[in-house]
């Protein structure tokens, strides 16, 4: 943070509410989109700082993974295994309602083993991202603020825990605009089987222009809904159609323009007319080579959904789209019971796919200007209810999560922060929610204080008041 | 074992306390010791300070000050230390500063906040900046100088943060912020003295005591909150909670324009400004405003002619008087309030299970609108509408009791009906509704004080559980309701005989089907218990593919019936008081900290806001019976008694809203002071009591907004820019908004040009077609489609189930319908343009709309464009236009170029924005 920047936050804060309005525009510093309706509110704009990343993948663990199986072994759970915790004195708010019954602890049912050369744990889970951890910086140490599904995952996409807000992908396609004018800036691949809770707006723009809103894309059939017409239609037909519309609305905003509105129909049109055509010819698996395809786990039925998706992922950043996010299924991870099943599964899912992705954007000189984020809403608990034994599972929490930064500007082979002996609480450099946003945006050139908008009396950022940039990760 | 010591055995070369008392917990444990168990040696200081401020001028101030801290020098004990180092274990290892003399000078800057302001704000920011100081001067400086300014002072500060000066709080240090005033819990400084950061602060050294924490926070939050110095804050809570005043008819100079006294407030307004309004909206664009905005459709060309040639001086009063009583009307504007009240058909959540009779609230609403059912009433009858029939019923106007079904209101909400857990699933509802009614009708967000006081309005914690106790005697069920004869009884009774008979001969046709496969089942030697997993198995050779879909087929047939005659089933989604006689010990309410089901605190009982009424005493309830709370009706008696400031603002904003695009209020469901500063208070003060007045009719206020001059603006004014730089977002209104077609408009419009349009009311929804992919991707609940008729039906009567919505209303911003909507947000994105050019619905209804005008204009290329055009836009085309879409039939059959041509002016702007 610039000594500049701080002189003039401080006089924001000093002066607003008391007539300090009208300095707003003077004090704002942030990189403000057009205001003007003519220009494309989705044109490439500079960053704050340089920065290697240009685009980023955001993977997304929906339910939680539980850090204690996957990334951060715990040997004291081995040896307290099937003991009871007194919880009493500890205040537990994630889910109060569990710890009115007695619990166990549960050692992880996975074995660990150290890997590259960083000798970063990795449980026998994921044995495919584990040969890509020297190129993976973790973090054991992310806090969240509710132990509910949807509100841990408007706080994980949104920065706060409620709906309404705009998410991380469009506060990036807001500040640095998209390199692909034919493509959306900000692209969501959910899994059909289960969309996230509160759908569309975990991916909304919430008080941005909705240019930046997220654009949902499927890997089966269409990528995107009424891409191609419903009723078959030459190309003629489709050129002439949208060329008579073209005249008629360029007309009626030239008789009109005081409806601000109307030149971003005209674009949002443009833009739909464009994607009929790049966004197959973009999004085609066949045009792969078999290699490629088998990298992405595409020949199995487990794997294929994530990994077409991975593979989509690359295609889009390839061409360059500045924001991609996946999801798993909604819940997929919420392993509150038979985590051996339930984390087995999604683990195999997931694990071929994404250090599928990790490698090929390698081999592509993709991986320096691409970052990859890993993450889900929040971490599991040691334990679980000791009634339910039989089938272990372990519960929400949002004390400690472990999630890994990849690619362009990360420093490779690190991991920072350390939770307590039952990987229940972070204990040693903590972060929260806002300072992994803080991260991606200064890794993606962005500086979360001067990314601002003005809304609804004040200066609305992604991480309000600020977070702390993870230095530990940075290169 | 005792692990106190005696007064004379403690020292400072001995421990403090008997250390073998305690151990060390078993790794991964959590220790059993209590916090506050040991008590240290106490802490009395007493600082003393002389000083004088000399104001040099206006500017600035100087403080000569002597200050000497520990002035008596007692030595400062600090606490024990209590880690787990076993050689200091016991001991005081440290203590606080001894006498400590200081003389100094300070010269202060006074001006930094006066400068941008002026008047009566500039004095109050004045007066809260002098507390300030001396709260920092007297309660934080001291501590702050004590623990943190070895490291926080001067240009070698630590983290770049300096605890000199409140100013230096205020900006903070490499971290933000230290100090956020009024807040001491989001306060940077007392997140780190308190440990919830790491380090804890003072670094190093002992944490700082409990008293000195509590003394700091509390300090800290007797610092002037930065938002709430605004005068306009406290003005704004004077008005909102004070009952509207009859205002004064403002004078104006333009008083020819002056149409009603709507106008005259605006015009006051405008020419404060020196604006003009704009020139009047052309007929056309009028007409197409008035039917959109009352009826949701456009005008048919007979009637859009019948306006526009009627030369009779009230022509206009009667257009509207014709739509207010169009049954399109309560269609239209049913659908607003059902956005309000999160009306949905389905449970949402996992399963999001189907609620069969949920239509009947729906049309109970539409009647509401159609019948001007005024508006106090029709709060009764959703709050309280089974406690309330005699009231009700004096009044007259009620020919049938639809008070069952309008208490559907307190069962919109999302539902997790899978659930194992219904302590907190019942917790959730009483919150949902505590919420929902305050915002819907009296415009708080009340749920805001569900875990802690109102961070804006005056509203307690106290008071949302107050609020919530109204709810407390109320039971989930569904009751039996006759169907009534505006219902049309006697065809529900019809239908439902039919399904009946239906359903018997289904499984009867499934009991043969199975009984021969049965018997092929034992013929190839296979169990019985096999037989529903060999029929869906595709790679068994015991039945064919064939018989396979037959029986699936036979099987499905009878979960459709099923689910169809739950729909007619004569129940009422409603609510009931909890069981009788249990009715007098009613599950006592209790404000819960944080929110949380456990964490109970004091009992409440049902009380009004006390922001209203200025007091916190229960409600008056009259015990009306055993069956009976009357807790419900006291609350809705209390929001429509015309002592409450806030009910008929806050609906006749909304219905302003719906008229002018925004409302005066533009958060309608927030008129606390964190929401919108009325644009037109006395104004809205003015509607509130008409609609008082008016017998709370709301085709009365349609009449009184709709005819006003200000309605009547054109979008356009004739000084466009000077009304662009004055008048930016229009809040003055000196044009008219631009409004663009909500989704159910859009769609229904489309249907209604291409003649497509299925007028059927009431009754329960139809279910749209889906696509395959996305039909698949819902495990939980099978969608059957009906047939092709029912599905043109308007779009207010679609089956509205909340995982799966239309593809045209998702795209267009349809209520999501989780919680309130007050007001849809208004997007422009690719997606609807896909959806509009592309979609299911344009592809059919274009070619439809072709159809239809070749039957009316025959195969001349020109007349069909003409005809076109005039249908979908109300006016003929240019001749640029219709050359440019003369090039369509280039190559073309007639049918196909005006199919594409339909296409293209279902995609217009003009089509979608009413001017």
């Amino acid at each position: 943070m610039n000594a500049e920047w701080n002189r003039r936050n401080f006089l924001y804060r000093s002066l607003v509410g008391v007539g300090g309005i009208a300095l707003m525009d003077l004090l704002n510093a942030a990189p403000a989109p057009p205001s003007t309706a003519s220009a494309n509110p989705l044109a490439p704009r500079k960053p704050h700082h340089a920065a290697k990343a240009k685009s980023c993948i955001f993977l997304t663990m929906l339910g939680g993974v539980a850090q204690m199986d996957t990334f951060d072994p715990k040997p004291a759970l081995e040896k307290f295994d099937n003991t009871t915790l007194d919880w009493t004195g500890e205040k537990r708010t994630d889910q109060p309602e569990l710890y009115t019954k007695p619990r166990l602890i549960l050692k992880s049912p996975w074995k660990f083993a150290k890997y590259g050369q960083c000798g970063m744990d990795v449980s026998e889970l994921l044995p495919n991202l584990a040969t890509c951890v020297d190129d993976l910086a973790f973090v054991k140490t992310i806090t969240g603020e509710n132990g509910n599904h949807p509100a841990a995952t408007f706080l994980m996409n949104t920065g706060l825990v409620l709906p309404g807000r705009p998410s991380v992908g469009s506060w990036i396609t807001y500040g640095l605009g998209t390199e692909n004018q034919s493509l959306p800036g900000f692209v969501v691949l959910p899994d059909y089987r289960a969309l996230p809770f509160s759908g569309s707006q975990q991916w909304g723009a919430g008080f941005l222009p909705a240019s930046y809103q997220g654009t949902m894309m499927q890997w089966k059939g269409e990528p995107i809904h009424d891409l191609s017409p419903a009723s078959k239609l030459t190309d003629k037909d489709q050129r002439d159609q949208m060329e008579l519309l073209r005249a008629l609305n360029h007309a009626y905003l030239d008789g009109n323009f005081t409806n601000p509105d109307l030149q971003g129909r005209i674009d949002a049109y443009e833009l739909a007319f464009r994607m009929q055509t790049e966004v197959p010819s973009v999004l085609s698996v066949a045009k792969e080579s078999d290699a490629t395809r088998k990298m992405y786990g595409l020949d199995d039925e487990m794997t294929r959904s994530f990994g077409t998706r991975c593979l989509m992922a690359r295609q889009l950043v390839e061409k360059g789209t500045r924001f991609v996010q996946l999801y798993t299924p909604s819940q997929s991870w919420d392993s509150h019971t038979d985590i051996l099943k339930g984390h087995a599964k999604n683990a195999k899912e997931v694990d071929l796919p994404i250090a599928g992705l990790i490698k090929d954007l390698k081999q592509r000189n993709l991986l320096d200007s691409t970052l990859i984020v890993w993450m889900g809403e929040f971490g599991r608990t040691p334990d679980h209810p000791a009634d339910l034994r039989d089938k272990a599972g372990r519960d929400h929490n949002t004390k400690a999560m472990t999630m890994f930064f990849a690619g362009g500007g990360v420093k490779p082979g690190v991991t920072v922060g350390k939770t307590d002996d039952l990987g229940w609480k972070a204990v040693e450099n903590v972060y929260r929610m806002r300072d992994v946003h803080a991260t991606i945006l200064h890794l993606m050139g962005l500086n979360d204080m001067r990314l601002a908008h003005y809304h609804a009396g004040r200066q609305m950022r992604l991480t309000d008041t600020g977070g702390e940039v993870i230095r530990g990760v940075v290169a | 074992m005792n692990g106190s010591i005696a007064w004379g055995d403690r020292g400072l070369d001995k421990r403090w306390f008997n250390t073998a008392a305690f151990t060390l917990p078993r790794a991964g444990t959590f220790g059993s010791a209590g916090l506050n168990i040991i008590r240290g040696p106490g802490f009395q200081n007493l600082d003393a300070t002389l000083f004088k401020s000399i104001r040099i001028s206006e500017r600035f101030q100087s403080d000569l000050r002597f200050e000497v801290f520990n002035f008596p020098n007692y030595p400062l004990l600090s606490n024990p230390a209590t880690g787990p180092r076993p050689a200091n274990f016991g001991f005081i290892t440290s203590k606080y500063a001894e006498r400590n003399v200081q003389l100094g000078r300070k010269v202060r800057f006074l001006n930094y906040v006066l400068h941008p302001i002026a008047g009566a704000a500039g004095v109050l920011a004045l007066t809260a900046l002098a507390n300030d100081a001396t709260v920092f001067r007297e309660k934080i400086e001291p501590i702050l100088k004590a623990h943190c300014a070895g490291c926080h002072t001067g240009p070698q500060s630590q983290a770049a943060l300096s605890v000199a000066s409140l100013a230096d709080l205020l900006k903070g240090g490499k971290r933000g912020p230290a100090l956020m005033p009024g807040k001491s819990s989001h306060s940077l400084l007392m997140q780190f003295v308190r440990g919830e950061r790491s380090p804890r602060m003072p670094i190093g050294g002992k944490p700082l005591p409990e008293a000195t924490v509590t003394a700091l926070a509390a300090a800290i939050d007797a610092v002037t909150p930065v938002a709430q110095t605004s005068a306009a804050g406290k003005d704004h809570a004077s008005w909102v909670f004070q009952t509207p005043v009859e205002p004064t008819m403002p004078a104006v100079k333009n008083a020819a324009w002056v149409k009603n006294p709507v106008d005259a407030f605006v015009l006051a307004a405008l020419e404060a400004k020196g604006l003009a309004p704009a020139p009047d909206a052309s007929k056309r664009a009028l007409l197409r405003r008035v039917y959109f905005d009352l009826v949701g459709l456009p005008p048919t060309e007979e009637e859009a002619q019948a306006f526009l040639q009627d030369a009779a001086p009230d022509a206009y009063e009667k257009l509207i008087d014709k739509l207010l009583a169009d049954r399109r009307y309560g269609e239209r504007w049913a659908r607003h309030w059902l956005d309000l009240v999160r009306f949905a058909e389905s449970d949402g959540f996992a399963i999001d299970g189907e609620r069969p009779t949920a239509w009947r609230y729906r049309d109970y609403v539409i009647r509401a609108f159609n019948n001007d059912k005024p508006y106090d009433e029709f709060v009764l009858e959703q709050l309280a509408g089974d406690e309330m029939q005699r009231r009700l019923a004096a009044r007259g106007g009620n020919i049938e009791n639809e008070g069952l079904l309008a208490l559907g209101f307190l069962r919109m909400g999302p539902w997790e009906r899978d659930t194992n857990f219904d302590a907190q699933l019942r917790l959730d509802w009483l919150n949902e509704m505590a919420g929902t009614t305050s915002q819907v009708f009296f415009g708080l967000t009340v749920g805001c004080a569900r875990c802690h006081d109102h961070k804006y309005d005056p509203i307690p914690q106290k008071d949302f559980y107050r609020l919530q106790a109204f709810f407390a005697a109320t039971r989930i069920e569904d009751r039996p309701m006759p169907h009534l004869d505006i219902e049309g009884r006697l065809a529900m009774r019809r239908r439902l005989r039919q399904l009946e008979d239906d359903l018997e001969s289904s499984n009867e046709a499934v009991k043969v089907l199975d009984k021969a496969l049965k018997s092929k089942l034992a013929a190839a030697g296979k169990k019985e218990d096999e037989f529903q997993k060999l029929l869906g198995d595709k790679d068994s050779a015991v039945f064919t593919a064939d018989e396979r879909k037959q029986h699936k087929d036979a099987a499905e047939r009878v979960t459709k019936i099923g689910l169809e005659i739950a729909r007619y089933q004569p129940l009422a989604y409603s609510v009931n008081e909890v069981a009788p006689p249990a009715v007098m010990d009613v599950e006592p309410t209790y404000v819960l900290a944080g929110g949380e089901r456990l964490a109970r605190g004091e009992q409440v009982e049902p009380g009004f806001l006390k922001a209203i009424t200025g007091n916190s005493e229960p409600a008056k309830i009259a015990f009306p019976g055993r069956y009976r709370s009357g807790r419900r009706k006291a609350l809705a008696e209390w929001i429509v008694s015309p002592a409450n400031p806030l009910t008929a603002r806050v609906m006749a904003n909304r219905i302003w809203q719906h008229h002018f695009g925004e409302g005066i209020v533009r958060t309608p469901s927030d008129f606390g002071l964190n929401g919108d500063r009325p644009s037109h208070p006395e104004l809205l003060d003015w509607l509130a009591l008409q609609f008082i007045g008016n017998k709370w009719s709301i085709k009365a206020m349609h009449r009184l907004m709709l005819t006003s001059n200000t309605y009547r603006q054109s979008t356009r004014h004739t000084d466009a820019q000077r009304s662009g730089e004055v008048d930016p977002n229009n809040r003055l209104l000196s044009r008219m908004n631009w409004v663009r077609l909500e989704s159910e408009a859009l769609r229904d419009s489309i249907l209604a040009l291409s003649g497509g349009l299925n007028r059927e009311a009431g009754g329960p929804g139809m279910f749209f077609h889906v696509k395959d992919e996305i039909a698949q991707g819902f495990q939980m609940f099978k969608w059957y489609p009906s047939d092709e008729t029912a599905q043109r039906r308007r779009s207010v009567y679609a089956f509205q189930r909340r995982s799966l919505s239309m593809p045209l209303m998702e795209v267009f911003d349809a209520a999501n319908m989780s919680e309130s909507c007050a007001r849809r947000s208004v997007t422009t994105v690719s997606p609807q343009a896909l959806t509009l050019l592309n979609g299911e619905l344009t592809a059919a209804e274009s070619r439809r709309f072709a159809e239809r005008v070749m039957e009316l204009v025959g195969p001349d290329p020109a007349r069909q464009i003409t005809k076109a055009f005039s249908l979908a836009l109300m006016r003929e085309p240019s001749a640029s236009e219709s050359q440019q879409a003369r090039r369509l039939y280039e190559g073309r059959q007639p049918g196909d170029a005006l199919t594409r041509l339909s296409t293209v002016l279902f995609n217009l702007t003009e089509f979608l924005y009413l001017e």
